[in-house]
C-alpha cells in the first residue's frame, strides 16, 4: 500500500491508454511518456502497459505502508527513499514505513512511479488511465490528493539479486533522437509526417515549420501544447469539418500558432493539420516543459517504423537485463 | 465576424496519413446523410480488418487507427481507398430523442451575437434552430451526443477566430453548418472550456449520454436523431 502524503494538483494514474472506444468519442488518453512507463514496468517484471502514477508537478511525498518493489523513471527529478538518494531510472525495494520524496526535475517534465504487481484499481473501458475531463478511470476518476491510499495487486514474489536494485539507461540517452540543421543546445527534435492539409499552407509556412524553432508556451498540458513562433499561413482560409484526430497532430488555428494535441487530446477537432508527430517521438514532447524549444523534421513512414523498432529494441534489452537482475522466490 | 462560407469540398475522396498511427479518409462531395451512412458502414467494416485497433467517423470522414508496431500503413491506405467507392448506402432508422431548450440567457449568451450576424431576432434563430430533426453523424470531442447534422444552412455561422471560455453542461451551440448538444455537467469536472463555437442555448434536463452504470453505457448511437424544443427564449 502507498499513502500519498503530499502532492500538487494534476498528478494522475495512467497506463498506455484506452483503445477501441472512439465510436463513443473517447480518445486514447494515457501517459505522456510511454517509454518511461514501459521502462519502469520492465525493471519490475510487470506487463509493459501496467498503470503507474504520472507526476508532472512537484514536490511529491508518499509513504509505503508495506514492503514494495517500485521504480521511478522519466523526468530527471531527485528521488529520495527515506533520505537515501536513488539513481535515475531505478527500481528497488521499499520497506514498510519508507518515505519517497520526488523533487522538481531540472530539465524534464514528468516522472513515473510503477510498483511490482501494479495498482489495484478497476479497469474502466479496458484501461486504468484517469480520464480527467470526464472523471472516470484511474484512482476514482480524479487527480491524486494527499491522504489517498493506493493498494497494490500481489506481484509474483521476487528479490533483486543486488540488494540495491536495478537501473535502466534513461531513454533519452539510449534511444537516438533525430537531428536537424542549426540545432541549438537544449532543443528537442521530433519527427513528423505531413498531414491532409499540408498542401494548403503557403510554401514559406511549409518550410518554416521545420526550419524555425518553436517555443512551448505556458498554455501547455496533457491535452496539448500551444507553440509560439513564426506564424503559419494557409493559401485560403476555409472552414474545416469536424474530424477525428490523433495524439501528435500539429493543428494550425487561424492565429497561425500551432497546437500539438497530446495524450489527453479530444478525440475530434476542426483545425487544419499540417503534420503529425510520429508515435515514437511523442514522449520527447511529454518531457519538454513550458519555455522549452521544439524543432520539427519531416520523416517518411519507413523512418517512423525504424524509430518504433529502436524504441522497441531498447525496451526488449531492458526487459532482458532486468530479468537477469531479479530472482523469483518459490 | 468575418463571413466565410467556403468549406473544403473534395471532388474525389482522399486518403492521407495521420502520422504513423492512423489513416484518414476524407469523402468526396458535400456533407449528406447518404454519404455519412456509407462512412458508418465503412467504419464497422474497417474495424474488423487485421491490424486495425479502432475507427472513428468524422463529418464526411473516417479515421482508421492501427498499432504502429505492426501496421502496414501504405497497404491500409490503399485498401481504404479501394473499398470506399463500393461501400453501399442504406438507411439506419435511429431512435428519436426530444430535448427542451432555453435559448439565450445564461449559458446561451452568444444568441444575440448570432442573431445580429444573421440580421434577425434571437427568437428567429431559436425557431430556425429547433425546426429540423438532427442526426448524430459522428462522435464528438468526448463521450456525448456527437456531431449533429441537419441544421438549416441559413444559420451557417463561421467558427470564432479566437476561442472563448464557455460553461460546460447541457449547452446548445453552433459553428459552421454544425450544431452541438453538451452533456449534463459532471460534478468535479472542469466547469468551462475554450471553444470556437457559439452558445445559443441550454438544455436544463438533458439526459446523460454516457453512463458507466448502464449496459451499454451509451444512451445514443450514430444515426439516432435529436429534436430540439423551444421551451423559452430569454433576452
Amino acid at each position: 500500500m502507498i499513502e500519498i502524503l503530499e502532492t500538487p494538483p494534476l498528478n494522475t494514474m495512467q497506463d498506455l491508454g484506452r483503445v477501441g472506444y472512439r465510436q463513443h468519442g473517447i480518445g486514447r488518453g494515457g501517459v505522456m511518456d510511454r517509454l518511461a512507463l514501459a521502462a519502469g514496468n520492465a525493471l519490475l517484471g510487470n506487463e509493459e502497459g501496467e498503470a503507474g502514477l504520472e507526476f508532472q508537478l512537484f514536490p511529491v511525498r508518499l509513504r509505503f505502508t508495506k514492503e514494495t518493489a517500485f521504480a521511478v523513471t522519466g523526468a530527471d527529478c531527485e528521488a529520495r527513499l527515506s533520505g537515501r538518494r536513488l539513481p535515475a531510472w531505478w527500481a528497488t525495494r521499499a520497506e514498510a514505513g519508507d518515505e519517497l520524496v520526488l523533487s522538481s526535475p531540472r530539465k524534464e517534465m514528468r516522472a513515473y512511479l510503477t510498483i511490482a504487481g501494479g495498482f489495484d484499481v478497476p479497469k474502466v473501458l479496458g484501461s486504468r488511465s484517469t480520464h480527467a475531463r470526464d472523471s472516470f478511470g484511474g484512482y476514482h476518476g480524479r487527480a491524486l490528493l494527499a491522504g489517498d491510499v493506493l493498494q497494490s495487486r500481489a506481484p509474483e514474489p521476487f528479490l533483486f539479486r543486488d540488494g540495491a536494485g536495478v537501473g535502466a539507461t534513461p531513454a533519452a540517452e539510449a534511444v537516438a533522437a533525430a537531428t536537424c540543421e542549426d540545432l541549438a543546445e537544449g532543443e528537442t527534435v521530433v519527427r513528423a509526417i505531413p498531414a491532409a492539409e499540408y498542401q494548403t499552407f503557403d510554401e514559406a509556412s511549409r518550410n518554416a515549420l521545420c526550419r524555425t524553432p518553436w517555443k512551448v508556451t505556458a498554455r501547455s498540458n496533457r491535452q496539448g501544447y500551444a507553440l509560439s513562433g513564426t506564424p503559419l499561413r494557409r493559401n485560403a482560409l476555409l472552414e474545416m469539418r469536424s474530424h477525428a484526430i490523433v495524439p501528435g497532430v500539429i493543428q494550425v488555428p487561424p492565429s497561425g500558432q500551432p497546437l500539438i494535441q497530446l495524450a489527453e487530446a479530444n478525440s475530434a477537432g476542426g483545425y487544419p493539420k499540417i503534420g503529425v508527430v510520429i508515435e515514437a517521438d511523442l514522449w520527447r514532447i511529454g518531457q519538454l516543459p513550458p519555455g522549452g524549444t521544439l524543432r520539427f523534421v519531416w520523416c517518411s513512414l519507413a523512418e517512423a517504423r525504424a524509430a518504433e523498432e529502436a524504441a522497441e529494441a531498447y525496451l526488449a534489452r531492458l526487459r532482458r537485463l532486468a530479468g537477469y537482475c531479479r530472482s523469483a522466490i518459490a | 465576424m468575418s463571413v466565410n462560407r467556403d468549406v473544403t469540398v473534395l471532388q474525389e475522396a482522399r486518403v492521407s496519413f495521420c502520422g504513423n498511427t492512423a489513416v484518414l479518409l476524407d469523402a468526396e462531395g458535400p456533407l449528406t446523410l447518404a454519404t455519412q451512412e456509407r462512412i458508418w458502414r465503412l467504419s464497422d467494416t474497417a474495424r474488423q480488418w487485421e491490424g486495425v485497433v479502432d475507427t472513428q467517423p468524422g463529418m464526411n470522414s473516417l479515421l482508421v487507427v492501427v498499432d504502429p508496431k505492426t501496421a502496414d500503413l501504405e497497404a491500409l491506405a490503399a485498401r481504404l481507398g479501394e473499398t470506399w467507392p463500393a461501400v453501399p448506402s442504406g438507411r439506419i432508422e435511429g431512435r428519436l430523442l426530444e430535448v427542451g431548450v432555453v435559448y439565450g440567457g445564461e449559458g446561451g449568451q452568444d444568441l444575440p451575437e448570432v442573431a445580429a450576424f444573421h440580421k434577425c431576432t434571437p427568437a428567429d434563430v431559436a425557431k430556425l434552430h429547433a425546426a429540423p430533426e438532427y442526426t448524430i453523424f459522428a462522435p464528438g470531442v468526448t463521450a456525448g451526443f456527437g456531431y449533429l447534422f441537419g441544421m438549416d444552412p441559413r444559420l451557417f455561422t463561421p467558427r470564432r477566430q479566437v476561442p472563448v471560455m464557455r460553461a460546460l453542461g447541457g449547452g446548445v451551440s453552433i459553428a459552421g453548418i454544425q450544431s452541438n448538444l453538451g452533456k449534463p455537467y459532471v460534478e468535479g469536472s472542469a466547469k468551462a472550456a475554450p471553444t470556437g463555437w457559439y452558445m445559443i442555448g441550454r438544455a436544463p434536463d438533458v439526459p446523460s449520454p454516457f453512463d458507466f452504470d448502464k449496459t451499454p453505457p451509451n444512451l445514443v448511437s450514430l444515426g439516432d436523431r435529436i429534436r430540439f424544443r423551444v421551451d423559452r427564449v430569454e433576452a
